[in-house]
């Protein structure tokens, strides 16, 4: 490639990233779609779901595993590259990402859009040292060319995401840090060019307990520094209720629920978050008579019908229509959207004193 | 890593050891008596004891496989039976062709493997990939005599090349010699270089399928630059891949030579066999592997100084 | 699981039954291909005797030489008139001989000391492994052509030096899928159930590690028909007058400045055997999902 286009690039990526400031709304997300071909079979893993990311505020994807939030973090960067077909729109600010040439994409992924994966053992090369790796991404992104500068630069990254000792760090392989540790550095390399927006993809799913809530306060201490858009994947509502804004909850591939975190998690207007809250631990009730969901999620290569809702068959409150169509995502309160028509915008919920008794009954019968 | 290279000697030497028995193993194994063997059917009792006495066969056999390595160890692997001359000089002098022939296939052999093997890793369902793939498959399945045999028709046919020896009539230049050696290389090299391809493919896949590699391409790095990670990452695998081809062309360069009239310990040893010379057959299985025991400490060692988890 | 996710997922299930023909049909290609090779020289070996249209052992010196596509002779005659076509068909029985039962040898004594190392304590295991180093530790031909020219000529101490080599690779591959399979939940259950050490190997390990050693030994077979070829090539394999692909190329690379294309007969009979068994390998790896290993003999 010649320097002319590769400055050309730069440029117009860069004017991309400064006019997303612009834009109160940094990154918008609608009617996505995302499927793959496996075995001559079209799977469909994201349908339809539309998010909106505020700088400075986080939204939290929650859902089980296979729920498709990750497909759809994934997706927004393009990282599935030919093996997916995206449909849809993902708009960065005014500038539409799905149809968007690769080369300038590769500008926005770890430039305009950071991304913090869920494995930090996995994250990184583990031939290379540190500081190698952190100075790569520097200098491809054109944030500072110059090796010595750019260790340097990578020094002050690691000491923002709390490491104490960034030049030890930057001379240890991955395999000498522990998971935390790896973690931070993961952080640093995402925040490294000072992202719009960042996707944390279970960052503390693999994390010690201990570790999870300091790197779950990074999380925050940085985008309130750096005034980011912060997409946080998780399936632990634990985690929503500590750094979340707002919450989007998906179930087989859609949407099912969207609104303030403290509004959603308090109260609920679809049976899946519901069921969600009364799988979690209160203190007070031994950990064997937690309600769980009961069955699983539809797995990958299972069919999920377009007309009936996914979550009916294993849904507390279903009624014979469920089958028959499906419920769109609507308003139920203001700012609160729901795709339920049989809970009537809020779940009854079981009193959590009373939760211990039902569920010993439940066990019984 | 100077101790990690001790370590590693330290580690070949039972397996040496264990190699020198299985080789004096092979020596007992021929069948009937080999003092009437050298001395004939007329042969006087009191010359046969003397034989006995002198060749030390009288001694239980731990104590003859002392004396056997003893001797190897300073350099006397015995007499040849047909040629009349020490082995050790004979497989020393015919082992450095060897080695020649054994570095310009072995460079071929990995060049071509990690090239086909690349295109099947990054394009494992396009057109391209498939036929590679097959490709280094059928490969796998040609004998190594047998390509010699078509190389070798094709320059009878064309006479663009020699058909054999090492050096022409003419100044035994280097140009002369690389000229003998084409044909002999690509033979030898052939059947490993699908071996390398497929299993480079399998190595570089599985990197490629780590997530390191995805979140390199969430940092935006260039697919140019992921590979060459990735190449990184595969280099161990391909380290052990090449070291098992030098078993591999070790044994094959016997047949090339052969076809080929190429003077190395091969050809020697394909001519010990029909005149049924033992001590030249076994000086030559004991070089190669002696040669291949040592080719993988290097191997090992070379793996440590990529990979720093080995090294810790 | 409830009756309407049975509903939702139904229509997959239902179309997932195939009738035999189709179930034949979605066979990987490899398995197809090299099993009708494999099945087809079997068959020729078999039937040598009624198949071949002459004398595999005797010719007459005046039909020296003829070459391919010769009326009569339709691969040729060698140097002593032999027809090439009969001896080709008569070689194909002690070629796959030699390429087979030394790969079924070497994986009976193999697989019985991988499973013995697997599943046992680590000295017992490092002492077996490191005794099979020491035969892996030979370029594989050169140790088979060792002890073939010191036991002297003939198929059978050609097979018994094959098979010598080739139970170190196949211990080692045996050795591999064990430890693999070693914390596995049922694993521990049957150690729990204080099952004798010989009922686990047979009954829980063997069935599992299985079809990796069935896809590895089919590819043996196809290099082990090479290194059988070979050592007939350098005369220690079937003795003359009887035919063996091995000792055919020998003879008639002598004549290939006057006939280069008779030379490649064997030289291609041996390449079909061996990719057969390749081809039917790669299949059965595909069929099984085994993946592909780093031991090579």
């Amino acid at each position: 490639m010649s320097t002319a286009r590769a400055t050309l690039n730069r440029t117009s990526v860069e004017d991309i990233i400064t006019r997303a400031g612009d834009h109160e709304h940094v990154l918008t997300v609608e009617d996505l779609t995302v499927a793959f071909t496996r075995r001559r079979r079209q799977i469909t893993a994201v349908r339809g779901v539309d998010l909106t990311l505020t700088a400075g505020r986080t939204l939290v994807l929650l859902g089980e595993s296979g729920s498709g939030k990750s497909v759809t973090a994934r997706a927004i960067l393009r990282l599935y590259g030919r093996s997916a077909t995206i449909g849809g729109s993902v708009r960065l600010g005014d500038t539409e990402l799905t149809t968007l040439d690769e080369s300038w994409m590769r500008g926005i992924r770890g430039g305009a859009i950071g991304m913090v994966p869920q494995d930090p053992s996995g994250s990184l090369d583990p031939l290379r040292r540190v500081g190698a790796q952190i100075v790569e991404v520097l200098q491809r992104h054109d944030v500072e060319q110059d090796e010595r500068r750019g260790r340097a630069y990578a020094g002050g990254l690691l000491e923002r995401v709390g490491i104490h000792d960034p030049g030890r760090v930057l001379d240890a392989f991955p395999f000498e840090l522990s998971g935390g540790m790896r973690q931070r550095v993961a952080i640093a390399i995402a925040i490294a060019c000072r992202p719009r927006v960042l996707i944390a993809d279970e960052p503390t799913t693999a994390l010690d307990v201990t570790v999870q809530a300091q790197v779950l306060a990074l999380f925050t201490e940085l985008q309130r520094e750096l005034d980011m858009a912060l997409l946080l994947v998780t399936h632990d509502v634990g985690v929503a209720r500590i750094v979340g804004d707002d919450v989007a909850v998906m179930y087989a591939g859609r949407l099912v629920e969207t609104g303030s975190v403290d509004e959603v998690l308090a109260r609920p207007a679809h049976p899946y978050t519901a069921g969600l809250l009364d799988a979690l631990p209160l203190p007070g009730i031994p950990r064997g008579e937690l309600l769980a969901i009961p069955g699983r999620p539809p797995g990958p290569d299972e069919l999920v019908s377009d007309h009936a809702c996914a979550f009916a068959p294993r849904c507390r409150f279903a009624q014979p229509s469920c089958t028959r169509h499906r419920p769109p995502l609507v308003e139920v309160r203001p700012g609160r959207l729901a795709a339920c028509d049989v809970v009537g915008g809020e779940v009854p919920r079981v009193a959590p004193a009373t939760r211990g008794a039902t569920a010993r009954t439940e066990a019984v019968a | 890593m100077t101790s990690f290279l001790t370590r590693r000697l330290l580690l070949a030497i039972p397996i040496l050891i264990g190699v020198s028995i299985v080789v004096f193993i092979t020596i007992k194994l021929i069948p009937g008596d080999p003092v009437a063997a050298l001395l004939g059917p007329n042969a006087t009792p009191q010359a046969r004891a003397d034989l006995v006495a002198r060749m030390g066969l009288n001694k239980p056999i731990p104590l003859q496989y002392v004396d056997w390595i003893w001797a190897v160890l300073h350099g006397n692997l015995g007499t040849s039976i047909s040629l009349q001359q020490s082995v050790g000089s004979l497989v020393l002098k015919a082992f450095g062709n060897t080695l020649i022939l054994l570095v310009a296939s072995l460079f071929l052999a990995t060049l071509g493997g990690v090239v086909l093997g690349t295109i099947v890793a990054l394009r494992p369902r396009s057109v391209l990939g498939r036929i590679v793939s097959s490709t280094s498959l059928g490969a796998i399945s040609i004998p190594q005599y047998t390509v010699a045999l078509l190389l070798l028709l094709f320059a009878v046919e064309t006479g663009a090349l020699p058909t054999g020896g090492m050096h022409g009539t003419g100044d035994g230049s280097f140009g002369d010699l690389l000229a003998h050696l084409v044909l002999p290389a690509i033979a030898a090299a052939l059947t490993p270089m699908g071996i390398v391809a497929r299993m480079f493919a399998v190595a570089l896949s599985d990197v490629l399928a780590q997530e390191f590699v995805e979140s390199m391409r969430a940092r935006g790095l260039s697919q140019a630059a992921i590979v060459r990670h990735a190449m990184h990452n595969a280099l161990p695998s391909l380290l052990t891949i090449t070291g098992l081809q030098v078993g591999y062309l070790l044994g094959g360069v016997l047949f090339v030579e052969t076809i080929f009239a190429w003077p190395g310990i091969g050809q020697q040893v394909y001519s010990a066999i029909s005149s049924r010379d033992m001590p030249l057959i076994q000086a030559g299985v004991l070089i190669s592997a002696v040669v291949l025991v040592l080719v993988n400490v290097v191997v090992d060692t070379v793996h440590a100084l990529v990979d720093p988890r080995v090294r810790a | 699981m409830s009756a309407t996710t049975v509903e939702i997922a139904g229509t997959a299930v239902a179309a997932d039954r195939p009738n035999r023909l189709a179930r034949v049909a979605r066979l990987p290609a490899g398995v197809l291909v090299g099993g009708t090779i494999v099945l087809l020289l079997v068959l020729v070996a078999l039937l040598a005797p009624v198949l071949a249209p002459h004398s595999a052992t005797s010719g007459s010196i005046s039909e020296r030489l003829w070459d391919v596509y010769t009326i009569g002779h339709p691969l040729g005659t060698d140097g002593q008139g032999r027809d090439i076509l009969s001896r080709l068909m008569w070689g194909a029985r002690p070629t796959l001989i030699a390429g087979v039962v030394p790969v079924l040898i070497g994986a009976l004594i193999g697989t019985s000391l991988g499973l013995l190392a697997g599943l046992s304590r680590r000295g017992v295991r490092s002492l077996v492994m490191r005794t099979l180093d020491v035969i892996y530790a030979f370029p594989a031909i050169l140790l088979a052509i060792a002890i073939g020219a010191a036991l002297g000529p003939g198929i059978k101490n050609a097979i018994v030096s094959l098979s010598i080599v080739l139970i170190a690779p196949i211990a080692r591959v045996a050795e591999g899928e064990v430890l693999r399979l070693r914390d596995a939940d049922f694993m521990e259950a049957a150690r729990a159930s204080g099952a004798r050490w010989s009922t686990i190997a047979i009954r829980q390990v063997l069935p599992n590690i299985a079809p990796a050693l069935l896809v590895y030994c089919t590819s043996l077979v196809g290099l082990a028909i090479v290194y059988a070829a070979g050592l007939s090539f350098l005369g220690l394999g079937v003795t003359p007058p009887h035919p063996d692909w091995g000792s055919m190329l020998n003879d008639l690379r002598q004549n290939i400045y006057e006939r280069p294309l008779l030379s490649l007969v064997p030289a291609v009979a041996i390449f079909i055997a061996s990719i057969g068994f390749n081809v039917l390998g790669d299949g059965l790896r595909k069929l099984f999902d085994v993946r592909e290993t780093e031991v090579a003999a």
